[in-house]
């Protein structure tokens, strides 16, 4: 069984004295792809943590003479229509893109389907009711329309206190970086986006709970804490894998999405959606393929990279 | 069963009446407001603020749900600012109908192409085909609509002129054989919206898919179905499948629900006429009544098909008892 | 057995939904043949009008049929509309004592004469005696009185009446609800009709050119009050026969016409669909819109496209505004400095490949009192610096900074994404290198935008205008003069003031046109808008179509069109 054989694992690292995750990342490094996402993920996050330093041109720099160039020798990526560097600004979207994985890691939107899920689907009973029905509430809401009006009635409040806060700290940038925004914005996105996976984990755990290895534990009296973490929890760990990959993941598709509509960072900054709404449209691609390839493809990989990097962690953490 | 069916059902009135209520606060509590909104560049502060307080736009909020809700419960859900003339219903209901045209042809090829390749991969786990598989469903599942979009559009529609750009006309165009024989083809609107919903969205099932079907597989009782010397696509259908049915299980419901809210993106960037758009269309535009009414719909669907996945759960695994409590 | 029971379920949810959706839709399919019935038709309502001929398809072959790109018209209500695409069917449709001839000049329409008292206080309209509704019905001064009456009433709250009828005595208290009808409106008989104006007022005919004006049938009305605007009754060159929304639009010509029938036949507006380009290249449309993305091919001399292209000038100007009354933009010195940094010209080149044309003043060519030399800043970075040092601020680290510390200066937008305006990003830029200071921008939702707009609470922002009616009242005095509800800036000049107040009542039309040139000469040397450019209307038109035209503002135009098919 395979909780079972969790267990085994588990003692018999504990005589070898490698934790558990030693062994998943052992695993891990043997498959080429998931390193590979690795380093990519890495080089995109690092570019852009080191953005300023890197970076050949400012991403305001413009050059109204050279509009829409493409891939050169002074711009090796060619230019926006502005005539700013597009591999200078892609590096600057990527810091974007860092902040807004910060932000969404800080607000706690990637833990709260899984744990409420959990609790859910194990305890049962009201509080299974009480909380799934607090989803369906929070589910019916429209996402994107009740962001707009969040954002607009919360946002200037919210911004106005950070900048407070920047002024009277030595902190500073938390505005201009969009940093704040986002976090407001995440914060009642995880309000709105944590039933799906509450859902699935909830299923998962139903189906578990009455298998006999728990009724066999509860009967040898162990405690809830220990059924959940040693038997439950390994059950869905591969569920809860899926879902944190996928969201780290779905941060660039979601910055796109808020650009949209004005949230988040604003320009002149570069991120990827306002690099992308420059370049779309079928005929600008036609003529300027690399206003939309340099910040796609590049978003694209990184989503890619993502996901294959849950999927190979799950594959490490099961044993295969 | 019929009494959880009958509990679950009560607290769908609720719901709707905290779902309604919440929409309804937060969009008369943020800033703008229709009347402004649609009358132009001409404002006439004294006449907005006539229509403001005849349309109960500056009373107690409480009174003005009030008024909302027992026009709401006898079918009627006002006029729209943004198009003056017709009621809400006469206008949300036909885009609706479009969004749910195209959703439900997505939804079948998500699931009726997701499905099978996310079984074929966890099948052939260990050989090349799983990461190659997965490999291909995870990049097209990477891509985003905004990247997707534009070089489809060009290929199709720019460069070799098989493709409209974007509109909607309908599910079925007739395309004549020898100016003689009609055959309904699918219209060739919905290529590129399809393409758009169902390549991330089938990545994204089969890749659930396997990942559960992996997880089953690794169970005692397949290891008896294959000892016994069943042929692998019966064991994939009648014993991997089944138990993996229930994380996709909850995913379907969610999705048909999804497919009545309909993609704003990819229905503005395509000039689709559907219930997305406008959907945003009205909030950008604070058409309250609008804004209420899709609210209202959808929330009534959602609670709805979350139930019917509950039930569905005790169907597919009778070990499965929802609403009981555990010690 | 159990696993046997749910995939048959399933297989079944399947087939059931592929049944659904395949016979829902042929449903809808073969149901779409009627004109008034189906999920997407619009039920035409009950009314006097003739039924139309034919149901899906028009009955008349092609020829004589103009196929347009449109978009649903918010309302089909002239006292209600506010918007051009409104406008555009409703000038069509419906008509008015006056209207605006291709060249720009107000013309009678439903009158035949007007006269007006030596004070210009009084104006009498004598109507035409072939004048008809669409159904047949002739057209009196009482249906005219009605339609203003009902225009300014209390019951129907139109924003825009006030602006356009408010000269009339008696409108203000009929619209407030204390008068039950306009007081200064007089219908002397059946064909003539006489208003009192509040003074005398040169542009009041300009303004009776626009929908508010318009006549409605009060018969149609009073019996159909929810839906009459689905099939209306009016009495301009064509009828409305079909309105599916979302889907079409179709008009065809009014043979009653008083001014003989319109040679063009129907007219079809494709409400839904795609690129208006690529369905102009394949034969779908006889006249599309040019967008920056296309505009290379339109101007190539060796494409198809380009003998097909023309542009027109419009009364649109776009520009950036400081509210006057907050710093740093109560200095005056600051405004300027903005002005002279950046460089227009070389901006609408690369961002809008020349689509635009800089302003070169306020006021937009083809208006009355335009005069055709630039008023406006030019680019000129040194007289920016010294206008900057001139001022009561200095920079510093990219910041103003004032007598009370550092001022940030925020332009706000509405819109983002795909909206978002790149112009703004460049001259972000340039004034930074050109004097260091560090503009911030915020993008905000349309609505929001509004009413931080209306509440005078935006430091700097982006707007444009349109003009309503061809008068430079129309936007000098609406937004500049000190006392005006439009007048977001707070910006007040005593002089500036006084020019207006003059130009308002002076009947000789030269003086007053140069009391406006003088006004907006000061108004520009203000600084208190930066306008920055005049749109224009590009477009490319099948060869079949003759005397088709772009005009400046919307005003009818489709009984000058002909097509040759």
């Amino acid at each position: 069984m395979t909780a079972e054989a969790a267990t085994t694992e588990g003692s018999a690292s504990a005589v070898v004295g490698r934790s558990e995750w030693a062994i998943v990342w052992e695993r891990l490094r043997r498959k080429k792809l998931a390193m590979i996402s690795l380093v990519v993920i890495a080089v995109i996050y690092g570019s852009g943590l080191f953005a300023s330093v890197l970076a050949p041109y400012s991403y305001t720099e413009q050059n109204l003479d050279r509009p829409t160039e493409g891939i050169g020798a002074d711009h090796w990526l060619g230019t926006d229509r502005l005539g700013r560097d597009l591999l200078s600004r892609a590096m600057y979207s990527a810091r974007t893109t860092l902040i807004v994985t910060v932000a969404v890691v800080l607000s706690g939107s990637l833990l709260i389907g899984n744990t409420l899920g959990l609790i859910a689907g194990y305890r049962g009973g009201w509080i299974d009711n009480a909380i799934m029905r607090v989803g369906d509430i929070f589910s019916s809401l429209p996402g994107l329309p009740m962001l707009i009006l969040i954002n607009a009635a919360f946002a200037p409040r919210v911004t106005e206190w950070v900048r407070d806060i920047e002024d009277r700290t030595p902190l500073t940038g938390l505005v201009s970086s969009g940093f704040a925004s986002y976090l407001i914005v995440f914060a009642a996105l995880s309000l709105f986006s944590w039933v799906g996976t509450a859902r699935v984990i909830r299923a998962q755990v139903l189906q578990l709970r009455e298998r006999e290895f728990i009724m066999a534990a509860e009967s040898l009296g162990a405690s809830r804490r220990r059924i959940v973490f040693r038997h439950l929890l390994p059950g869905v760990s591969f569920l809860i894998i899926l879902q944190v990959s996928t969201g780290l993941g779905a941060v660039a598709g979601s910055e796109i999405v808020l650009s949209w509509f004005g949230v988040g960072v604003q320009p002149p900054a570069a991120s990827f959606g306002a690099m992308l709404f420059e370049g779309s449209g079928a005929r600008t691609f036609q003529a300027h393929p690399n206003l939309l390839l340099v910040p796609g493809i590049i978003v694209t990989l990184l989503l890619f990279s993502f996901a294959l990097l849950g999927d190979a962690l799950n594959d490490a953490v099961r044993g295969r | 069963m019929g009494a959880y069916v009958v509990r679950r059902l009560f607290w769908l009135p609720i719901i709707l009446l905290v779902v309604s209520f919440a929409t309804f606060a937060i969009a008369r509590f943020g800033p703008g407001d229709p009347i402004s909104v649609a009358a132009g560049q001409i404002r006439d502060d004294e006449i907005v603020a006539q229509i403001r307080a005849d349309r109960g736009l500056d009373g107690n909020i409480f009174e003005q749900y009030q008024d909302w809700l027992f026009k709401a419960v006898r079918g009627d859900f006002g006029e729209s600012f943004q198009q003056r003339g017709f009621t809400i219903s006469e206008i949300i209901f036909p885009k609706m109908w479009v969004s749910a045209q195209l959703g439900m042809i997505a939804l079948v090829i998500v699931f009726g192409l997701g499905i099978p390749f996310g079984l074929i991969a966890a099948r052939a786990n260990g050989t090349w085909i799983d990461p190659f598989v997965i490999g291909t469903l995870l990049f097209l599942q990477a891509i985003p609509v905004l990247v997707l979009i534009p070089p489809l559009l060009w290929l199709f529609a720019v460069q070799f002129d098989l493709l409209p750009v974007g509109g909607w006309d309908g599910l079925f165009d007739i395309w004549l054989i020898g100016g003689v024989i009609a055959i309904p083809i699918p219209d060739p609107h919905l290529y590129i919206p399809l393409v758009a919903f169902t390549l991330p969205g089938f990545a994204g099932i089969a890749r659930l898919t396997r990942i559960t079907a992996l997880e089953v597989q690794q169970e005692d009782y397949i290891r008896t179905a294959r000892a016994k010397g069943l042929p692998e696509s019966s064991v994939a259908l009648r014993h991997v499948l089944p138990n993996s049915l229930l994380p996709l299980v909850t995913v379907i419901a969610f999705a048909l629900a999804g497919i009545v809210e309909g993609a704003f993106f990819v229905e503005t960037l395509l000039g689709i006429p559907g219930i997305g758009r406008f959907t945003f269309q009205a909030v950008t535009s604070r058409d309250y009544d609008a804004i209420l009414a899709t609210t209202v719909i959808f929330a009534a669907i959602f609670v709805l098909m979350n139930l019917a996945a509950d039930l569905v759960y005790g169907v597919i695994d009778p070990r499965i008892r929802v609403g009981v409590s555990r010690q | 057995m159990g696993q046997n029971r749910i995939l048959a379920i399933l297989l079944g949810v399947l087939a059931a939904l592929v049944l659904v959706v395949g016979g829902l839709s042929a449903v809808l399919l073969f149901s779409s043949d009627s004109d008034n019935t189906g999920p997407t038709g619009v039920s035409s309502g009950s009314n006097e009008l003739q039924r139309t001929t034919g149901d899906d398809e028009p009955s008349s072959s092609s020829s004589g049929r103009l196929r347009l790109g449109g978009v649903d018209p918010v309302t089909l209500d002239p006292h209600l509309a506010t918007d051009a695409s409104s406008a555009e069917y409703i000038v069509e449709i419906y008509s008015g004592l006056v209207t605006i001839s291709p060249d720009l000049e107000i013309q009678l329409d439903l009158a035949e004469a007007v006269d007006i008292s030596a004070d210009g206080t009084v104006y009498t309209f004598t109507m035409r005696e072939n004048a008809f509704f669409h159904s047949g019905r002739p057209v009196t001064a009482v249906d005219v009185a009605y339609s203003i009456n009902r225009a300014t009433s209390r019951q129907l709250q139109s924003t825009v009446a006030r602006a356009y009828l408010g000269d009339i005595v008696g409108v203000r208290e009929h619209i407030a609800g204390v008068a039950d009808d306009v007081s200064g409106i007089e219908v002397i008989d059946k064909r003539t009709i006489r208003f009192t104006l509040d003074a005398p007022k040169p542009f009041f005919l300009a303004k009776l050119t626009y929908p508010t004006a318009f006549v409605v049938d009060q018969q149609q009305i009073e019996s159909n009050p929810r839906n009459w605007t689905r099939r209306p009754n009016g009495t301009g060159p064509y009828r409305l026969t079909e309105w599916r929304l979302g889907e079409r639009i179709i008009l065809e010509s009014n043979a009653r016409y008083y001014l003989d029938e319109p040679p063009l036949a129907e007219v079809l507006y494709t409400l839904s669909g795609g690129s208006a380009l690529t369905r102009f290249e394949n034969d779908e449309l006889d006249v599309a819109g040019i967008s920056v993305n296309d505009i290379e091919r339109a101007r190539d001399s060796t494409s198809s496209l380009n003998p097909l292209y023309s542009v027109w000038p419009q009364f649109t100007i776009s520009y950036l505004a400081f509210t006057t009354d907050v710093p740093p933009f109560e200095d005056v010195n600051v405004r300027r400095a903005l002005g002279f940094s950046i460089d227009r010209a070389k901006v609408a080149e690369v961002t809008f490949s020349n689509m635009l044309v800089p302003a070169t003043g306020i006021l937009t060519p083809g208006l009355p009192g335009y005069v055709d030399e630039d008023k406006t800043f030019p680019f000129d970075p040194d007289a920016g610096r010294e206008a900057l040092a001139a001022s009561k601020y200095e920079v510093e680290d990219g910041r103003l900074i004032g007598p009370d510390g550092p001022v940030p200066i925020v332009i706000t937008e509405a819109g983002g994404g795909a909206e978002a305006r790149i112009d703004t990003q460049a001259f972000l830029e340039q004034w930074r290198t050109e004097l260091g200071i560090e503009v911030e921008i915020r993008q905000t939702d349309f609505a929001t935008f509004l009413s931080e707009q209306d509440a005078g609470e935006l430091q700097m922002f982006n707007a444009g205008w349109i003009m309503d009616y061809p008068d430079p009242e129309d936007i000098l005095d609406l937004k500049f003069h000190s006392t005006s509800q439009l007048n977001e800036l707070g910006y007040a000049n005593a002089q500036v003031d006084s020019l207006l107040e003059r130009a308002r009542v002076e009947l000789d039309a030269e003086l007053r046109m140069q009391l406006y040139r003088d006004a907006e000469e000061l108004i520009i040397a203000d600084a208190a808008w930066l306008p920055l450019y005049f749109s224009q209307s590009h477009v490319v038109v099948n060869e079949a179509v003759t005397g088709w035209f772009e005009p400046p503002m919307v005003i009818p135009r489709l009984r000058f069109v002909e097509i040759d098919r």
